[in-house]
């Protein structure tokens, strides 16, 4: 098993600037959340703008009816029969095994024993949710709990499950950078490909809802207790949501002998402000040196973008954030955009992933995803998401925003072929 | 490739004495641990608004490396890329999180959240000093001078990072003990010898 240390900056000496200039394509996508257990249930729900918030069902928690959330719609014993896994996995590796699963059949690979092949994924909960399993009994008696529900805790342990099943063993790594993690696997499967170290990358990630992110985010005050309203003026936070995306990136040797793909990656960049544990900065330097860096690595003017899709959690923090930043960039021309986090609630370190199989599919099918429950228009800007679901547009350039916690933002973009 | 790599700098605060490269500096040994931060932060005139909002690790370990690099540190001398921290202690953020923990039986702190994991004092320390480097943060039951080294020696060696600072900061409750290690690859003036022993002998000189 070839492993790099966890830091995405770092490539081993041997493999740098090979064929920098090589372009990176999109084969393959799959995406499991609240709206759907795979691509083609996602395009049916945008289409009848159906969101997937509701009151919890598969969770044991105290915030039962009180708090919505967007669970994916099947409990674990169901999802451990669609993934072909025991039943006492974590959802968090179901999930990743689902999505990256579809996604790998979907890019339908020819000759993939010859490839190198590398996964990269992302999660921030690991299997935590066995851990609180364990905990139930065991803080009542120290003799008791299954030791067996702790054994995956770790974050890594969901990659190594998933790229197990995936038969993939020339390269795995696990990114975990809060909300932004899933596209910075993105990213970083890129400068694999690019730098020569791997043919194929399936890169994206997971996150399963559990009592830890439920709890760690009510202490933060920023859920809502109703239906989040992403870039609203009168947004209050957001939904926790769960789900993974994956995408199948490839190289250009591997495009050449592979049907049509999806599109390109053709720019990427993380910026960190600094600013708070939790809070980006007021002025959104992280998401505007983001965008602006993906914009440059693109060679694209911002006036090239057809559609940003959001990262538009719905907190005022962040929203508010973001689009400072976004009318830094495109003022006075905007592109369409949205949050399609009004559907799928936030998925945390999976929703730059979910997120990247959106813009995907938005080039694929020339459509733009409404953003749900928008009323107001927010005071400091001006421009407002789209509210309808639209298709027939000709869309060229997607870019997708992920920021998290720590300041740590990302934005790619991907263009058509 | 190993290369020659000298400890450039100390600081130890320990028992209400400070000590910056081997010589007490500042005592103040009647104070509890909060009189006692609040006392070095005025005695060294340190303005920084963000300090007030810090849990006593972030503080601890914030005041710790503005004495470590304060006159000792040329930060021009690198990129911000250039420049990490390797941290350790025995209590995680233990301190913060009982606290918290508390307010959750009431209404939980957000403030007080956002403290509860021990890399938050790296974050501080590097936010403060425009510090972009690797930086890790291990809970050891004692310090491992040896584990220390070694991690320190992996990132110099492979010119991850030209500089590093290192060591121990912990505290729970009323017990504190920081001691940083600034470690470069020149040698100065009152440089010595990066090594686990050189280490451990300032460790256990500052008592424990």
């Amino acid at each position: 098993m070839y492993r790099l240390p966890s830091s995405i900056f770092h490539l081993p000496s041997s493999s740098i600037n090979y064929n920098m200039s090589s372009t990176v394509y999109i084969a393959g996508a799959g995406v499991i959340s609240a709206i759907g257990n795979n691509g083609a249930e996602h395009l049916a729900s945008f289409e009848r703008e159906e969101a997937g918030m509701g009151e919890i069902t598969h969770l044991d928690t105290v915030y039962r009816n009180k708090l919505p959330v967007a669970e994916v719609k099947a409990d674990t014993k169901e999802l451990a029969s669609m993934a072909g896994l025991p039943d006492d996995m974590s959802r968090t590796a179901l999930l990743s095994l689902i999505a990256a699963r579809e996604a790998l059949n979907d890019a339908v690979i020819q000759g993939l024993d010859g490839l190198r092949i590398g996964f990269v994924s992302a999660n921030t909960v690991g299997g935590m949710d066995r851990s609180e399993h364990f905990f139930i009994d065991f803080l009542k008696d120290n003799q008791k709990g299954k030791l067996r529900n702790v054994y995956d805790h770790e974050c890594g342990s969901m990659t190594e499950i998933v790229a197990e099943q995936l038969g993939i063993r020339d390269f795995m790594t696990t990114i975990s950078t809060a909300c932004s993690s899933s596209a910075n696997a993105i990213f970083y499967a890129a400068r694999l490909i690019k730098n020569n170290v791997l043919d194929v990358v399936v890169a994206g990630g997971v996150d399963a809802i559990t009592k830890f992110t439920l709890n760690g985010f009510n202490t933060l005050m920023i859920l809502d207790k109703a239906r989040c309203k992403p870039f609203d003026e009168h947004r209050d936070g957001l939904n926790l949501g769960e789900g993974a995306g994956y995408l199948v990136l490839i190289s250009e040797k591997v495009a050449k002998a592979s049907k049509k793909p999806y599109c390109t990656l053709s720019g990427y960049n993380n910026s960190n402000d600094a600013y708070h544990q939790t809070a980006s900065s007021p002025d959104g330097t992280g998401s505007y040196m983001a965008m602006k860096g993906a914009l440059e690595k693109s060679g694209l003017k911002p006036s090239d973008i057809d559609y940003i899709n959001l990262h538009g959690t719905g907190t005022p923090n962040n929203d508010s954030a973001e689009g400072t930043a976004v009318k830094r960039i495109f003022d006075p021309r905007y592109p369409p955009m949205s949050s399609t986090k009004s559907f799928t609630g936030h998925t945390l370190g999976a929703s730059g992933g979910i997120e990247a199989v959106f813009s995907v599919l938005a080039i694929k099918h020339g459509i733009i995803y409404p953003n749900l429950r928008f009323e107001t228009r927010m005071k400091e800007l001006p421009f407002e998401p789209e509210k309808r679901f639209r298709k027939g547009q000709k869309i060229n350039h997607v870019m997708s925003n992920s920021f998290g916690f720590g300041g740590n933002c990302t934005s790619l973009i991907f263009s058509k072929i | 490739m190993s290369v020659e790599k000298y400890i450039t700098a100390g600081c130890i605060i320990t028992k209400g004495i400070i000590y910056k490269d081997g010589t007490s500096v500042f005592e103040n040994t009647h104070d509890n641990v909060e009189g006692v931060l609040a006392s070095i932060y005025q005695y060294f005139r340190f303005h920084y608004p963000k300090y007030y909002k810090m849990d006593n690790l972030c503080k601890l370990g914030w005041l710790a490396a503005e004495i470590l690099v304060k006159d000792s540190f040329q930060k021009e001398n690198y990129q911000p890329e250039e420049v990490g921290l390797v941290l350790a202690n025995a209590n995680s953020s233990l301190d913060d999180d009982l606290k918290y923990f508390e307010t959750t039986k009431e209404v939980s702190s957000p403030s007080l959240f956002v403290y509860t994991l021990p890399n938050i004092v790296i974050g501080e320390i590097c936010i403060r000093n425009n510090f972009k480097g690797e930086h890790a943060f291990f809970i050891q039951d004692t310090f491992d001078a040896g584990f220390i080294e070694k991690q320190v020696n992996y990132l110099l060696d492979n010119n991850i990072l030209q500089a590093c600072i290192c060591g121990w900061v912990d505290v729970v409750e009323q017990d504190y003990k920081a001691v940083l290690f600034l470690v470069e690859k020149k040698e100065s003036e009152k440089s010595v010898r990066f090594s686990a022993e050189n280490m451990e002998r300032c460790f256990k000189n500052a008592g424990s």
